[in-house]
């Protein structure tokens, strides 16, 4: 199963071939379903329909008996009324009934006890049918009170002609040995209207079982007949004939379907129903016989009626299979065939992908979808091909951009003071900066040196980013250094810087920079800060805050002539400052929240007291933190010195 | 001379025989055709029961113009069955019949209605009742509960009742009752009239015999009830085995009938064989019934004198 589930996973012709015989399966199925519940309707009306012309005419035929009996009772029946006081006439009139109906078996003209009193108890004229011989007696007698027999009292109770049920006659002279005989009777009146005896004409039920017993529509279809308490007067088992009914095995079994088929025969109602008999599904057709309360009907197994539908259901269905099975097998030929070119695309490509760019692919001179994905998929292949060799260049290009830019970069980084300690020799500045670019190249800058036991610093931030920044940040690392080793002050030297930038700035850009010097004897600091921000500072004993800056300039490069102003700080000793840009304070978390200033001031207050270089680091690890491994949303630089107080020490 | 003393006593040897051996011939009819009813005394004569007691028991059946009273007065009979009030309506007038066995300790006379109404509540109605008798406790029921009922006697069957000529008919719990079920009528409690229940509980089948009979072969009347009784308790512990016997006498008699018939009637005549009070299968005339039906019967002068358990018992 495992197998033949990869082998479908793996084979689109399989697949296809499968779910097109699926579909058709499917449509044929519900095809066939209807045709077969229509067939089997059209079947069963035909078979309902046929039966019921066969028991019509069968009730027909036994009616036709039926009422040749009693059209020669009535006949007879008014002779004996307008006869009785000649009892003798009754024995003439019993035995030419028998005369002028062959058919008929016997004929009874019998009176209620003592009617004739001189005849005593019993008078019954009584003929009867030996083998052709018409005999007559009285056959009442102590062993043989007619009147207590059904024939005789079913007209007197009931007050009309009826049939009395098939009954085995009890003859003293055992005239019938047990034949079973089914009578119809009448009442005798007198001229009064006053009920007299019986009038009864048997006939035998020979001709009837086989009238009803020659009912056969089917092979394997039997007829029955069953009386008004549902005895089998007529069945193919002959042990069931009289001994058992149709409810008999419903006594020990209970069989809700027979026991209400056996009730509407009872009803002398006509119809059918569909039930089991003997674990075989049937239909029983039946209908009443005359008036005699006994019922007719045509048991057919519904494997009869359905014989020939089942057949041809049969042989469609092993057509439908095997039309299948051919189906699949032609569908899988001819979605192999088609899928062939499919199969080749599929190595070419394998081959292709391989690494063998240049490999072309063969036409197969298709113009079908086949044909098309031939020429998408070369088509593909060159612009592929194409799109490669530019990347190619492009990405060659690009390697000596970057090259270039690490080139530019490691430039950039040897323009500001790398090494440190900054000022090995001097034991009273603890000094560290660090620049990182957020690109390859970067806009900031910083920059420091010591010159006439004066400490010349700067912090700057160029406007933009990558390489104009960053030769915009060489170009006033330059003056600075130019300008600050003039020995100015450093408002003098922002304005000699914004002198230079001013000109011919096309670009606008310009830079906010934050320039000092400290008089490395006196602890002194003067500087001008050139709209960059507020430097931390920490004071021994207090806690971290921003610088307090009077005047705040314009950034450098904006407008030429304009005058700076500076500010000073007496005494700087053992007061540590940080001077940053604003990469520190604008660093972005993921969720684009800033480092902020307050944070500045908490990193500071929690290592103000430690040396420069482990200031920056320490801070450098909260704004890593911060970002969260987001990247650098801007170059970030740090400057951090303190000038120590030697006499303390 | 040796061979021919050898002949005589040979000869001695082979008349004497049948004189030390033969069984006594005994002839038993019961009351109906073959049937459950009478299943102990199939199984007693199958079984070999009868033969071990040393009879030679023949089972002849009343023929519709010979019923067994007919044949144990012609003496062509020597022991026939009776229901109880059919005994006691025979030996009030006159004749002399004793009880060897009885097997019957309950009534298993039911009265069904057509209509599913309670018979009793049908005053005036047409009831159906046997030609042959066994109308004793029916006609007395109905003359003490002031029925009215019209009596139609029938020779026997269902038909009547079936075709509506009457509107109730008496029926035996173990016969028609099942022949009515067998073809479709429904019985219910409440159409169904049974008379063990409404304090009419009378014993019925036992075996009777003629006083004289009695008096001349006692030993053989008593051997025939012990056989049978033994036959009727083996019938009770081996149902199946019984109904096979039934079944070939019920062949053998060509009687209409079949073997779910049979056999539930098998089921009802055991169950009426045991008695309410004991539960046990008692074999016995009960006095008690015996004098509450004889009061009923004279109370409704169905009975001249009354019949009394010792005239009933063998004495």
């Amino acid at each position: 199963m495992k197998r033949l589930l990869r082998y479908l996973r793996q084979s689109l012709s399989a697949r296809l071939s499968l779910g097109l015989v699926f579909f058709a399966s499917l449509v044929f199925l519900v095809t066939l379903g209807i045709m077969f519940v229509q067939s089997r309707k059209a079947v069963r009306e035909e078979a309902i329909s046929g039966a019921e012309q066969v028991l019509d005419n069968t009730a027909l035929r036994v009616q036709g008996i039926l009422d040749k009996v009693e059209i020669a009772a009535n006949n007879t029946s008014w002779l004996i009324s307008r006869h009785l006081d000649a009892p003798d006439s009754m024995y003439v009139y019993s035995r030419n009934i028998l005369v002028n109906n062959p058919e008929l078996n016997g004929c009874s003209i019998a009176f209620e006890p003592y009617y004739y009193p001189e005849l005593g108890r019993y008078f019954s004229a009584f003929s009867y049918n030996d083998n052709g011989t018409i005999l007559t007696t009285q056959e009442g007698n102590p062993h043989y009170e007619y009147f207590t027999m059904d024939w005789y009292l079913l007209p007197k109770l009931l007050d009309r002609p009826c049939w009395t049920e098939p009954f085995a006659d009890y003859n003293p002279e055992d005239i019938y040995s047990k034949e079973m005989i089914a009578s119809y009777c009448k009442p005798i009146r007198d001229l009064g209207g006053k009920y007299i005896g019986t009038l009864s004409v048997d006939i035998s039920l020979g001709w009837l079982s086989e009238t009803i017993s020659s009912v056969k529509p089917y092979p394997n279809s039997y007829s029955i007949m069953t009386g008004l308490g549902g005895t089998f007067f007529v069945h193919p088992d002959s042990t069931k004939l009289f001994y058992q009914t149709i409810f008999t095995e419903t006594l020990k079994t209970p069989d809700p379907d027979r026991t209400a088929l056996g009730k509407a025969m009872q009803r002398c109602e006509a119809g059918h129903r569909r039930l089991t008999i003997n674990g075989e599904d049937c239909y029983v057709f039946y209908k009443p016989l005359g008036s005699t309360g006994w019922s007719a009907a045509i048991v057919c197994p519904e494997s009869d009626i359905f014989n020939g539908l089942n057949r041809m259901q049969r042989a469609v269905l092993i057509i439908f299979f095997l039309g299948l099975i051919l189906m699949l097998f032609v569908c899988r030929r001819i979605v192999s065939r088609e899928m062939k070119p499919l199969e080749e695309l599929t190595r070419q490509i394998e081959t292709i992908s391989s690494g063998q760019l240049d490999k072309e692919l063969p036409d197969n001179g298709r113009t079908d979808e086949l044909g098309r994905l031939y020429q998408s998929f070369s088509g593909m292949q060159h612009s592929l091909v194409n799109y490669i060799d530019k990347m190619k260049a492009t990405t060659a290009a690009k390697a000596a951009i970057e090259n270039e830019l690490k080139v530019a970069s490691d430039i950039q980084m040897s323009m500001v003071p790398r090494i440190f300690p900054a000022f090995p020799n001097r034991s009273d500045i603890d000094l560290f900066a660090s620049m990182t670019p957020a690109k390859e190249v970067g806009g900031d800058l910083y920059d420091f040196f010591v010159q006439d036991n004066k400490m010349y610093f700067c912090v700057g931030d160029v406007s933009g980013k990558g390489v104009p920044a960053s030769l915009f940040m060489a170009v006033t690392r330059n003056l600075f250094r130019i300008f600050a080793q003039q020995g100015n002050d450093p408002e003098t030297i922002a304005t000699d810087i914004n002198q230079f930038l001013s000109q011919d700035n096309n670009q606008n850009m310009f830079v906010t920079m934050f320039i000092g010097r400290v008089n490395l004897d006196s602890g002194h600091l003067d500087f001008c800060n050139c709209g960059h921000n507020p430097p931390a500072i920490v004071v021994p004993g207090e806690p971290a805050k921003f610088l307090t800056i009077e005047h705040f300039n314009q950034p450098l490069g904006i407008m030429e002539g304009l005058p700076f102003q500076g500010d000073s700080l007496e005494n700087v000793r053992e007061t540590l400052f940080l001077i940053y840009t604003d990469g520190l304070n604008e660093a972005e978390s993921p969720t684009f929240e800033l480092f902020g200033d307050d944070a500045v001031l908490q990193q500071l207050s929690e290592s103000g007291a430690l040396p420069a270089e482990e200031v920056i680091t320490r801070i450098k690890s909260a704004v890593e933190a911060h970002r969260a491994g987001n990247a650098p949303n801007d170059d970030l630089t740090l400057l951090c010195f303190r000038l120590l107080d030697l006499t303390k020490n | 001379m040796k061979r021919l003393l050898t002949l005589v006593l040979l000869g001695c040897a082979l008349l004497a025989r049948p004189a030390l051996l033969q069984a006594q011939k005994f002839i038993f009819t019961p009351q109906w055709t073959a049937q459950a009813q009478f299943a102990g005394y199939y199984v007693a004569q199958d079984m070999g029961f009868y033969k071990d007691a040393g009879l030679d028991v023949e089972i002849v059946h009343p023929s519709a113009t010979e019923s067994a009273m007919n044949r144990i007065n012609d003496n062509k009979s020597h022991a026939i069955t009776l229901m109880l009030p059919q005994a006691m309506e025979i030996i009030d007038s006159g004749v002399r019949l004793v009880n060897i066995l009885q097997t019957s300790m309950n009534s298993g006379l039911v009265i069904v209605s057509r209509r599913n109404e309670d018979p009793l509540k049908q005053k005036g109605i047409r009831v159906g009742v046997w030609s042959a008798g066994f109308d004793q406790l029916p006609i007395t029921m109905s003359l003490k509960e002031n029925l009215d009922f019209q009596w139609v006697r029938f020779a026997s069957g269902i038909n009547l009742m079936l075709s509506g000529a009457i509107d109730a008919t008496v029926a035996m719990s173990y016969n028609e009752y099942y022949q009515l079920m067998q073809a479709g009528v429904e019985l219910t409690d409440t159409n169904v009239y049974r008379f063990c229940d409404h304090g009419y509980n009378v014993q019925e089948d036992g075996v009777y015999v003629t006083l004289d009979f009695y008096k001349k072969n006692k030993e053989a009347a008593l051997k025939f009830a012990e056989a049978s009784r033994r036959g009727w308790e083996w019938a009770a512990e081996h149902p199946d085995e019984t109904l096979d016997i039934v079944m070939k006498y019920v062949r053998e008699g060509r009687v209409e009938t079949n073997r779910i018939l049979q056999e539930l009637m098998l089921e009802e005549i055991l169950r009426l064989q045991v008695d309410r009070e004991s539960g046990k299968r008692e074999f016995r005339l009960r006095p008690d019934m015996v004098q509450q039906m004889s009061q009923l019967m004279v109370d409704n002068q169905l009975l001249l004198n009354g019949v009394t358990y010792e005239d009933l018992i063998a004495q």
